[in-house]
């Protein structure tokens, strides 16, 4: 207990303070986002299982195998059988072409089904959430089948040859968003009723599916399932996964994860950065008394032992305040998004814990220990001779255990390779550079501070004269003002990527399959309501029957939808916005003339084609293929030029296949537009349907409002993170700041004692650190911007773009930063009398 | 008792060997009091290293109580230093975090003396500062600050005490004092006194003096040589 004693009096004594902050905010960092990431990924899990009201999803054009079922059974997995179809439904002349799913009791196996008695509400308080389908003989419907078959809560609509009771509005089912193919009312039935009714017959159009899920104590049954299950799976039948079920929520979720963890990973290499400057400095400090212990007659294996299990005390306490701290603070966190958090959170697992607890103590292996290694070492003689000192373990040695552990650290937490490669690589390059560059500004420094007045040439002559110093504090400085610009750099572009889909107006409606006789009626409803719209886009349909001159084979077709059915071919001239050429040219459309078509095969050019990129990979299709296309019993054929980048977050019309004008447009076509439509327009849809009954109506509305939720939720997370990391930041710099201190104080006691002023001892200090801070905030800036360019290659994939903000922002932030944090540091020197402050040094 | 036969220390500097001490001879008996004296540069503390299991000599044998200690490796000389020896150092190196009385105990504790409080208390009575246990080093005057040093030097009851230019940091008056307060806990304790200083006044109160000029004893032998 005597090295507990021991630790305490060093606690008292204020040398350890520094070392144990820095412990504790990396520990408090790396748990409070690992908790909290862990809860909002486990929250987000379950919120993308509610996608598809289950855990796993196999989609057919055939109805269930029975062996399946009971399979599950055996293995406790949770199932439920749903069926949808398009429909006629009647309430006497009235009648709507519906788009009917039918479910067993048990769906939703996973989110809620929501229920209301009052048409068109968006009153909370008069929604209801359960978590079963319709009883038999009952349907939901969506409010607006009420008004278009003429029908109250309670009457009765005809399916079919039975007649079904309409007892509850259906305001939405969780897996509503998972098929965009419905565009009629949607009616809710239960599965029981659908032989009674009689509207499945062999050729009916039919999608099955069956939804799966299993509980936290059945996970490992639901595993086994699962890998029982894929080789029975044809190709009639596909395994729906909850990140396929919302490609653009899960792509959101993903970046938002992606963006915790580096923040996290951010604030364990600053606070590493810390710990390591905090453990030279208190390092440098016990020489004298190992030296001290030493001529007393303790051994070198007592005083390693003591100094070890001090480390190990203060490893065990620093972690134990930083998982507490960590703890509070990820409550705080998610007290400050409640309101944005519309799911309560699921508990999080043992792991946080472990990473915290575990990176407490590898940050004390990989920092502390290594600093203070040389002391057990350490000459009694120093008693008597200073010069008798033994220099510390090399700082080569040092520099490899910290990046090893921080490497090991950052590869364990994030679980990402370039995420770890690219903080690493950033921070490396900034420290090379600062070490290389520091040298020469430093140098610059004091050649162009001689021209200067007496406080300019006196600061940074110290600066150069105490290079060494100097150096490892501009490492600090600048380390950890890049890793700072990274961090918001790439917030401010997840951000900037994000804004589109936090844009209340975003459309939220696709209208498709308009013909061209509808158009303008179309548009005149629209146009009414005061709505605007993406623009319209013509297209036509056609089918692919050959490549390279050879028939689209069965195997073709059963390999890929996209060989069996027809296809929605449109033209441009001009590259469509957000769209983006990744392989072969756009093509010229003055020079696109003459072109070969069905009507003239025998015209001079082949009419290019430019694929989507993606899909040109899963058909096998490549630069300079030749496709043929069957339109209306013509064929004509198109080669490849390009392929292009969607983006498919920005909710306007895209094609996979386009063409240049003057080949389609004499084929039939139809048009297609988005368009954003408020909850209390929603009945222009009721309007659209029943005067043009062909067009099909998409309500992307519900995804839209949940991306929404979540992207606010991950956007003001970012911001309180932010701030944490921010917080590691200054500590760094403080750390920094204090490696110098005490030589400083020393100076500057002696030079008030020989009568300087206030004045020139605070101007030497501000001038110092600003210099300092200036230079490191210069070479962060290079740092950052390398880094940024790698995180934005290779994790968020996000284009690369230079931030000239940087290059002004770094020098400025890091003059005013460690400029301040110095002078206030100093103020002792200046406040106290100089004997006082020598005494105490 | 302290047995020296012919140390010398030598040591590679970049203009070559330089030897520091040469060929040294002494015997101190249990209880004696000796002053090493000489100017600058002669030797005293290095020979107060080694004498004190500190450094080793490059040639010779140091006995300490009857055991040879330049036989011994770096951890039978802590074994006999934390029996044996005690220091007074000439900064007084008392640890800045730890209040007087934790800094005479801290040896005791280090040693595993259950009474490490009870003792040290004891012992700043004896040097007069029982009235500033609870003070930190900065709060207290250089002889303060001495005193506790000397305190616990004393605490750990050596049968050696090595004292490294007691007085250098101290004015005439604080010196004298703290001189006092050496030789009274001396007698009273029956410790074997070796101090280094350049104080002739001080060198006088103790039983002999050895006089070290270039590394060498200075004697009627070899005064010429020295002189020259």
């Amino acid at each position: 207990m005597l090295s507990l004693k021991m630790l305490l009096r060093n606690w008292r004594g204020g040398e350890l303070g520094l070392i144990l902050w820095a412990l504790v905010l990396a520990v408090a960092v790396v748990t409070s986002v690992s908790l909290l990431a862990e809860r909002i990924e486990r929250a987000l899990t379950n919120e993308s299982s509610s996608f598809l009201a289950s855990d796993l999803v196999v989609q057919s054009s055939k109805i269930t195998n029975a062996d399946w079922l009971l399979e599950a059974q055996s293995k406790k997995v949770s199932t439920a059988q749903m069926l949808s179809f398009s429909s006629m439904v009647f309430n006497g002349d009235d009648m709507h072409l519906a788009s009917i799913k039918a479910v067993e009791p048990s769906y939703p196996l996973r989110g809620f089904v929501k229920l209301s008695t009052t048409p068109f509400t968006n009153d909370e308080s008069l929604i209801e959430e359960v978590d079963y389908g319709p009883p038999k003989g009952e349907v939901w419907v969506d409010a607006r089948l009420l008004p278009l078959l003429n029908i109250e809560l309670g009457d009765q609509i005809e399916l079919g040859d039975i007649s079904l009771k309409v007892s509850q509005i259906l305001v939405e089912e969780p897996d509503s968003g998972g098929s965009y193919s419905f565009f009629g009312a949607r009616v809710l039935m239960n599965y029981a009723d659908i032989p009674s009714a009689g509207i499945i017959q062999p050729g009916s159009r039919v999608t099955y599916r069956y939804l799966m899920a299993a509980g936290v104590d059945a996970q490992k049954e639901f595993s086994e399932y699962i890998v029982w299950l894929k080789p029975q799976l044809d190709i009639h039948d596909r395994l729906i996964t909850p990140d396929q079920a919302q490609a653009s929520i899960a792509d959101t979720m993903d970046k938002g994860r992606r963006f915790l963890l580096l923040a996290g990973s951010i604030g364990v290499v600053l606070a590493g950065i810390a710990l390591a400057l905090a453990s030279h400095h208190f390092a440098s400090g016990q020489t004298k008394q190992v030296a001290l212990f030493k001529s007393w007659g303790i051994s070198a294996h007592r005083v390693r032992n003591m100094y070890f299990q001090q480390s190990l005390w203060m490893g065990l306490g620093g972690s134990l305040a930083g998982l507490v701290i960590g703890f509070l603070f990820h409550l705080l966190l998610l007290f400050i998004v409640s309101d944005w958090l519309p799911i309560a959170l699921p508990a999080a697992g043992p792991r946080p814990w472990i990473t915290g607890l575990a990176t407490g103590l590898i940050c004390l292996a990989g920092f502390t220990l290594p600093a203070l290694w040389h002391l057990p070492a350490q000459s009694p003689l120093v008693v008597l001779r200073q010069d008798a000192v033994l220099k510390p373990l090399s700082s080569a040695v040092r520099v490899v255990l910290g990046v090893g552990a921080i490497a090991g650290l950052l590869l364990w937490y994030s679980n990402n390779l370039y995420l770890s490669l690219a903080i690493l690589a950033g921070f490396g390059v900034t420290a090379l550079a600062s070490i290389l560059a520091g040298l020469f500004l430093l140098r610059l420094g004091k050649q162009y501070g001689q021209r200067l007045g007496s406080i300019w040439r006196l600061a940074l002559a110290n600066l150069w004269r105490r290079k060494a110093q100097s150096l490892i504090q501009m490492v600090g400085f600048s380390g950890a003002i890049a890793l700072l610009m990274i961090m918001v750099v790439v917030r401010t572009s997840l951000i900037d990527e994000w804004r589109f889909q936090l844009a209340e107006d975003a459309p939220n409606h696709f209208l498709v399959n308009v013909a061209s006789y509808e158009l303008d009626g179309v548009k005149q409803l629209v146009n009414d309501q005061e709505l605007d719209t993406a623009g319209w886009y013509a297209m036509v349909r056609g089918r692919m029957t050959a490549i390279n001159g050879k028939l689209i084979t069965e195997s073709q077709k059963d390999s890929h939808e996209s060989f069996r059915r027809e296809l929605n071919l449109s033209w441009t001239s001009e590259l469509p916005e957000g769209n983006k050429v990744t392989q072969g040219e756009w093509w010229d459309s003055s020079a696109v003339t003459n072109l070969a078509t069905a009507d003239d095969p025998e015209g001079q050019i082949i009419a290019p084609l430019s694929i989507e990129d993606e899909l040109a990979g899963e058909l096998g299709l490549t630069l300079g293929d030749r496709v043929t296309f069957s339109l209306g019993g013509l064929s004509f054929e198109a080669q490849v030029t390009s392929a292009r980048s969607l983006n498919w977050d920005n909710m306007t019309p895209n094609f996979y296949f386009l063409f240049p004008e003057g080949l389609l447009e004499d084929y039939p076509r139809t048009s297609m537009t988005s368009v954003y439509i408020p909850p209390q327009k929603k009945l222009l849809v009721n309007d659209l349907l029943r005067n043009y009954p062909t067009v099909q109506v998409i309500e992307l509305d519900k995804i839209i409002e949940r991306i929404r939720t979540i992207v606010s939720q991950i956007t003001r997370g970012l911001e309180v993170m932010t701030l944490l990391i921010l917080g590691c930041g200054v500590l760094v710099m403080f750390a920094a700041v204090s490696l110098s201190m005490t030589e400083r104080l020393q100076e500057s006691a002696i030079l008030r004692t020989l009568g300087s002023s206030r004045r020139l001892i605070l101007g030497i200090q501000l001038i110092e650190f600003s210099a300092l801070g200036a230079m490191a905030g210069l070479l962060a800036s290079a740092g950052a911007e390398f880094s940024v360019a790698m995180l934005q290659r290779f994790m968020f994939d996000l284009p690369f773009s230079l931030h000239s903000w940087l290059w002004y922002t770094g020098p400025s932030v890091g003059g005013v930063l460690v400029g301040g944090l110095g002078v206030a540091y100093s103020r002792k020197a200046v406040v106290q009398p100089p004997l006082e402050v020598l005494r105490s040094l | 008792m302290i047995e020296v036969r012919n140390v010398s220390k030598q040591v590679v500097t970049t203009e070559g060997t330089l030897r520091i001490l040469d060929q040294i001879n002494l015997s101190v008996a249990d209880g004696e009091t000796i002053a090493i004296v000489g100017p600058s540069g002669s030797g005293k503390s290095t020979l107060l290293g080694i004498l004190a299991g500190l450094d080793l000599p490059s040639e010779g044998t140091v006995s300490l109580n009857g055991k040879n200690i330049t036989e011994m490796d770096e951890e039978g000389r802590a074994a006999v230093r934390a029996k044996d020896v005690g220091f007074v150092f000439q900064s007084f190196h008392l640890l800045p975090g730890l209040t007087a009385l934790e800094n005479v105990a801290l040896p005791l504790e280090l040693n595993g003396d259950v009474k490490a409080l009870e003792t040290a208390r004891y012992y700043l009575e004896r040097v007069g500062l029982d009235h500033r246990t609870t003070h930190y080093p900065r709060q207290l005057s250089g002889g303060e600050q001495q005193r506790v040093a000397v305190a616990r030097a004393f605490a750990c009851r050596p049968t050696i005490l090595f004292a490294d230019e007691p007085t250098g940091n101290l004015d005439t008056g604080t010196g004298q004092i703290i001189n006092d307060l050496l030789f009274d806990l001396n007698r009273e304790e029956g410790t074997t006194l070796v101090l280094v200083t350049h104080e002739m006044n001080l060198a006088a109160r103790c039983n002999r003096t050895l006089q070290l000029h270039a590394g060498r004893e200075a004697s009627a032998e070899n005064a010429i040589e020295m002189v020259r």
